[in-house]
């Protein structure tokens, strides 16, 4: 079982979180929306696999490289 | 005669039965079987077969000295070719080896045609490169590392690359990797050896490092086929020689049928974003579109295309990915291909929806400021035309980096486009100190009133930009373009004052 941390590409806001733990995604499904830059920038998987943590929560702040998801194929 | 043949099956031996059974097995062609890929059907003319390593204790196991170096055609158009034997001393680089490749890099100056490196390498030879002597064979080509473009160099990495293969690699203008190659500075047996750490060859230089973090690689496919099969294509965009531009292709049936499209994936709220690719892919010539440098710096788009049947380059935002936003990667990877692009001879197109460069401490920390100097030294000194076209934001410095002001030869807008030198939402929070919250009444009419002096048409009334168009002319508004600019012939050709620029940075 591999293990891929979804690490955010951008300083912003979680907007929406868009699956739950335990959920089936593929590579490029997008798990949640960040508002960032006045853009609502949606944040993809990395890898195919089901959803282990969501580290996250709608309203709060993410940074840019923080670990928001863990997936295991 | 009978001294021939023995040595004509010895150099084709390469390294032997059991080496290259091994290779077959593994599910990777052998050098030979590359060369014959890549190549247009019995068109290598090949240099060398019957060089041998200057080292007579290794001279019977050194059949064509381990790089197989010669002169076809891909596609009925010359191209030099240097292929790797690693079944021989590890394609390991040597006297003799080298003298074969210089040979065939004055050669393909001197015809004027791009060279192919199918890597697969050691690095240097030893023992022959210890001590002072080895330090005499490394320094005997002062220009071995000169670039100067006057032909395209195109790599594949195609198994463990060390030495020569990264060298080349990383001063060509396209490099695919196999996955499962790797590509470093040294072996990670070496490398391990001397930092006194275990080292895992693909994190040391496997194909994510390289065309996610180092950019160093465009491409990563699965299979040496795969990875030939795109050298192939790269070449179709590139003139051979950088005196001429490339050749016209013939426009494919359907192509630019389906404009009314575009509308279709360009979101009607300013703060959505879309996959750019969908919008190019309409407006290309149907499957031309060849992007390089895909998973690096995302937020732009940097792709090979033909448009109306001739060579173009396009640098797209593509909001999908933070927004559009330019981080350093994305400087990075524009100023390679602009550079790339005005040394061949392939004009530019820019399409421009960007929210501006993204600030940071992440961002400043890797020298944006630098890397965004970078792009516009290269932008006001490269010389091939240039459109730029505003779909919808184009803010802040990034303007003149995506090709506004006088950085391009021909600006147009989309009527969506929003000039402003930032967001209106941000500016009224930082021209008059109100947020939203607190009186949206307010705030939406100061949003209102600085976003009116932002608009295409305002622009096109100050001729900053040229044209208006609608997004579905857009194909027809750059082939109108190049014919009126370049005239509709392919011979414009650059000044090129960025052909001696380095291929990374």
């Amino acid at each position: 079982m591999a293990k891929v941390e979804i690490r955010s590409e951008i300083t912003g806001t979680v907007l929406k979180i868009l699956v739950e733990e335990g959920e089936e995604v593929e590579e490029d499904d997008v798990l949640m929306i960040v508002e960032s830059m006045k853009m609502e920038i949606a944040m993809e998987s990395t890898a195919d696999g089901v959803v282990k943590r969501i580290l996250v929560e709608e309203g709060n702040q993410i940074a840019m490289g923080d670990v928001a998801f863990t997936v295991e194929d | 005669m009978k001294r021939y043949e023995e040595e004509v099956r010895f150099a084709l031996g390469m390294g032997g039965p059991e080496k290259l059974a091994k290779r077959r097995s593994e599910g990777n062609l052998n050098a030979r079987e590359r060369v014959g890929t890549l190549l247009d059907e019995d068109s290598f003319y090949e240099l060398g077969l019957h060089a041998r390593a200057i080292r007579e204790a290794v001279q019977h196991k050194s059949p064509a000295d381990g790089k197989i170096c010669g002169i076809g055609t891909v596609n009925d158009r010359p191209v030099a070719v240097i292929s790797n034997d690693f079944t021989t001393l590890g394609a390991s680089s040597s006297v003799i080896n080298g003298k074969k490749m210089r040979h065939l890099r004055e050669l393909a100056d001197k015809r004027g045609m791009p060279i192919v490196f199918l890597g697969e390498s050691t690095g240097a030879r030893m023992p022959d490169r210890m001590g002072a002597p080895g330090r005499a064979i490394l320094g005997s080509d002062p220009h071995e590392f000169r670039r100067t473009r006057r032909t395209p160099w195109v790599s594949a990495l195609l198994g463990s690359c060390y030495g020569s293969s990264t060298w080349y690699g990383c001063m060509s203008d396209f490099v695919v990797m196999r996955k499962g190659a790797t590509m470093a500075v040294a072996s990670s047996r070496v490398t391990s050896l001397a930092i006194n750490q275990p080292i895992d060859p693909e994190e040391l230089g496997g194909w994510r490092l390289h065309t996610e973090s180092t950019g160093l690689v465009d491409v990563a496919v699965n299979t040496d086929f795969e990875a030939i099969a795109l050298v192939r294509k790269f070449l179709e965009y590139m003139p051979d020689h950088n005196g001429v531009a490339a050749r016209f292709h013939e426009v494919p049936e359907g192509s630019g049928e389906n404009q009314d499209e575009i509308q279709k994936f360009f979101p009607d709220g300013r703060s959505k974003t879309y996959d750019v690719r969908r919008i190019l892919d309409t407006i290309v010539d149907n499957d031309s579109l060849f992007e390089m440098k895909q998973r690096f710096g995302r937020s732009i788009v940097t792709a090979l295309s033909r448009i109306g049947g001739r060579s173009v380059g396009i640098v797209a935002s593509n909001p999908k990915n933070k927004g559009g936003a330019i981080d350093v990667d994305a400087c990075r990877k524009v100023t390679s291909f602009v550079v790339m692009c005005d040394s061949y001879n392939i004009p530019l197109v820019f399409m421009v929806d960007q929210p501006g460069f993204l600030i940071g401490v992440e961002g400043e920390r890797m020298g944006a400021p630098g890397r965004i100097m970078n792009w516009m030294n290269a932008l006001s000194q490269c010389t091939v035309t240039k459109i730029s076209i505003t779909t919808r934001k184009n803010y802040g410095q990034a303007y003149l980096n995506m090709g506004g002001g006088s950085t391009a030869d021909a600006v147009a807008c989309w009527p969506s486009a929003d000039l402003g030198f930032m967001d209106p939402k941000i500016g009224v929070n930082v021209l008059f100190g109100i947020r939203e919250e607190d009186d949206p009444g307010r705030f939406n009419e100061l949003v209102a009133e600085i976003s009116q002096d932002s608009s295409a048409w305002s622009l096109a009334a100050l001729y900053e930009a040229h044209s208006v168009i609608m997004p579905q002319d857009t194909r027809q508004y750059i082939i109108d373009t190049f014919n009126a600019i370049d005239g509709p012939s392919d011979a414009k050709i650059s000044e090129h004052r960025l052909s001696n620029w380095p291929t990374s940075y």
